[in-house]
């Protein structure tokens, strides 16, 4: 038994296509390299079928196999699934706390605390207007005062009321815009729905479909910043998208169902939005809680001026002095410049309004203080299972330089026995049988 | 398996270095400008409403204080006033003994009695004393003069109220002084007091009968001391309260000295502590650069031709 004559320059020749597509490969994983969301790609060579030779020995007659070459058997892309849920699991976690922090930290500036202007400042100089009016019960100036700084007290309480409620407004409108029709939900959904049927596609012609499954991971990974997101592979290669707490799968095959109802338990950025907008969150139990130092404040006052109440209105947003400077009582009926109740109302200083105040901030603080703690956690949990991933899918240049030298001298090689085969075959051909002539 | 590191990893986290040592820096730099170590409630939220709470009792110790203060200016300016009832009345006294010495004609004694008569005058004047625009001898009536001037209006106009200033949280002091309970009501009241006296020496003076002038230096000479022994009172009174306020002060500028400090504990950095971790920061973010670039420069392309 004996082989083909030309198998030789075969099995040089699978060589040379297997380096080449080697090559290829590495070369597309290096202009790759700072694509977000790539993750690098393999070559993998396989032995090609043995030729079998039946009675290769003619002592023994033992047969052989003699190896034909080399081809890629596939391009697979090197990817950890497990790594990417866990990955967006913390990352709902981080767009939670992300928006959480921002949102807080700017109702802890709308209360200006502690500075000047805040409303701290505004009752301590509330109460010194008292004082001072107590000690000259009778000077029109120091009435003015006293109506001046109520004013401003009422004007802060204001101020700071509508702030968080902007900030409350602002949270539900920023989860309308994101949910809306022309939202990242839908946007990101759609394009997961296009490429899970081109992935399909693909995956029915025996194709390894790389680029795209990497496309559709980086669209999941931007989704789940915005709420929980639960991937399930399909047999035919799509993903099954569930998002959120919604009802029915945000993407399954080819359709998209949304707009869908969450709630404050969709986790990520979105949960967090409709936890800061609805009258249970942070933001609204802080204008309760400012409506109640606004209430403390009208009636601890009014019922020591009692001759006409000092504060109309009983909430933070309502709040307003109700008496001109002339009307303000220093003093019980029939005993004009007395000073009593001047003193009275002085002395109201560090009592209920601004205990309350006082809690109320340490609150805020302790609230954005956490909330910022938790985004710096989260930030890091991120940071390294994105560092893991990355660790196994990203492109490491010095890596791939190394590949591509060690292919390339694979393809020199295969060259080289596809040379030698063809000196050897030269010979045979045209120096065979030559002799004499 | 040992960890696989891909270029994006290095760039990332030297990225991410620098950007925390800058974070780092940006937070101390500002505690160093501001000179705060409290600059928004969740940096100490504790510590925050603390500042809050400190910041009004120490503005109300200013207050307590400017208070006091203008009780101490306010007893300062009565006890001027008694002092110069007290001298005249004193005069009084002395005209009554001369009076009785039994050497006065007719029109010496009316003399004496028209003296007398002025001083009573001059101590209305007195009780009309102003301390920013209020009268401080009229209880809480401070818009009206106690005492008209002239003869037969000798009836006090104020009442009866006292005036408080408070030095401390729920603690006040009194500092209107009773000198109508010693000027009384004249001589329309029969009540004894200094204005009734006061006119009873000039009536009889002006009578000028032995038992007139016996008068002035018996029932009303005594009636007399036993006035001055009661304004002397009123006056040691008067001392007493101002006694009091300036204790008042001092303890507040005490207690102003101590919460300023609790204050300062709370909120102000410590600028030397501050200012060594901003230089060890500084350090720290000069080595993330440094490493940051070289690292990122490296790579096996260097070395490869």
């Amino acid at each position: 038994m004996s082989i083909p004559t030309l198998q030789g320059l075969q099995t040089a020749l699978s060589g040379l296509l297997a380096e080449q597509q080697a090559i290829d490969t590495t070369g597309h994983n290096i202009t790759n390299a700072n694509t977000e969301g790539y993750s690098r790609q393999v070559a993998v060579l396989q032995t090609n079928d043995p030729m079998r030779i039946a009675a290769l020995s003619p002592t023994n007659g033992e047969g052989a196999q003699l190896g034909t070459g080399v081809s890629v058997a596939t391009i697979t892309r090197i990817r950890n699934t497990y790594l990417d849920a866990q990955y967006r699991t913390q990352n709902a976690g981080l767009g939670a706390a992300t928006t959480q922090a921002n949102e807080l930290q700017q109702a802890q500036s709308a209360f200006d605390e502690p500075s000047s202007a805040g409303l701290s400042s505004q009752l301590s100089a509330f109460w010194s207007a008292w004082s001072e009016l107590a000690d000259t019960p009778s000077s029109e100036a120091a009435k003015v005062s006293v109506v001046t700084a109520g004013t401003q007290v009422a004007d802060t309480l204001h101020e700071v009321n509508a702030q968080l409620q902007t900030i409350q407004a602002q949270a539900a409108e920023q989860y309308n815009a994101i949910t809306g029709p022309s939202g990242e939900v839908h946007a990101d959904a759609t394009q997961i729905a296009q490429l899970n049927q081109q992935i399909k596609l693909s995956l029915q012609a025996k194709q390894q479909p790389n680029d795209l499954e990497d496309r559709r991971d980086l669209l999941l990974d931007k989704l789940s910043e915005l709420g929980n997101v639960t991937v399930t592979k399909e047999a035919n290669g799509t993903d099954t998208v569930a998002f959120g707490n919604a009802a029915q799968p945000l993407v399954e095959g080819s359709t998209v169902t949304w707009p869908q109802a969450l709630t404050s338990a969709a986790g990520g950025k979105l949960g967090a939005l409709l936890e800061l907008a609805s009258p249970e969150g942070a933001l609204a139990k802080y204008q309760g809680a400012l409506n109640e130092v606004a209430k403390t404040l009208a009636s601890t006052v009014n019922a020591l001026h009692t001759a006409t109440p000092f504060f109309s209105g009983a909430t933070a947003a309502t709040i307003a002095v109700a008496v001109k400077a002339s009307q303000v009582q220093t003093a019980g009926p029939g005993n004009p410049e007395g000073n009593e109740v001047a003193l009275a109302i002085a002395g109201l200083r560090g009592g209920g309004a601004e205990a309350q105040y006082a809690a109320l901030i340490a609150q805020v603080g302790s609230d954005v203080q956490s909330a910022k703690s938790d985004a710096t956690n989260a930030q890091a949990v991120v940071t390294a299972v994105g560092g893991q991933r990355q660790s196994v899918s990203g492109v490491s240049l010095d890596e791939e330089m190394t590949n591509l030298i060690t292919f390339q001298r694979g393809y020199q090689s295969s060259a080289r026995a596809l040379t030698s085969m063809d000196e050897m075959l030269d010979t045979l051909i045209n120096h065979t049988g030559v002799t004499g002539l | 398996m040992s960890t696989r590191v891909t270029t994006e990893m290095v760039m990332g986290s030297t990225l991410a270095d620098i950007n925390n040592a800058q974070l780092a820096m940006d937070r101390t730099q500002n505690e160093l400008s501001s000179g705060k170590t409290i600059l928004e409630p969740s940096d100490n939220p504790y510590g925050a409403s603390q500042v809050i709470t400190l910041q009004s009792s120490l503005d109300g110790l200013t207050s307590y204080e400017k208070s006091a203060q203008s009780g101490i200016s306010w007893l300062n300016t009565a006890s001027g006033a008694l002092a110069n009832i007290n001298e005249v009345s004193q005069r009084v006294r002395e005209l009554v003994v001369q009076a009785a010495n039994g050497i006065n004609n007719k029109s010496d004694l009316e003399n004496i009695a028209d003296e007398v008569q002025q001083i009573t005058e001059t101590v209305k004047q007195d009780a009309a004393t102003q301390y920013a625009g209020q009268y401080i001898f009229s209880g809480t009536a401070t818009g009206t003069a106690p005492y008209e001037q002239g003869e037969g209006k000798d009836a006090y106009k104020g009442n009866e109220g006292s005036i408080a200033r408070a030095v401390a949280p729920g603690s006040s002091v009194n500092i209107s002084v009773a000198l109508a309970s010693v000027l009384g009501n004249g001589q329309a009241s029969g009540d004894g007091k200094l204005l009734d006296t006061l006119r009873t020496i000039t009536q009889n003076l002006r009578e000028g009968t032995p038992a007139a002038i016996e008068a002035v230096s018996g029932a009303d000479l005594k009636a007399l001391d036993t006035n001055l022994e009661a304004l002397a009172n009123v006056q040691a009174n008067a001392g007493a309260v101002t006694d009091q306020l300036n204790t008042a002060v001092t303890r507040v500028q005490d207690l102003q000295t101590t919460t300023t400090q609790q204050l300062s504990n709370v909120q102000d950095a410590n600028i030397a502590q501050v200012a060594v971790e901003f230089s060890s920061e500084q350090s720290a973010y000069d080595a993330a650069l440094r490493a940051g670039a070289s690292i990122v420069q490296e790579s096996l392309l260097e070395f490869l031709h």
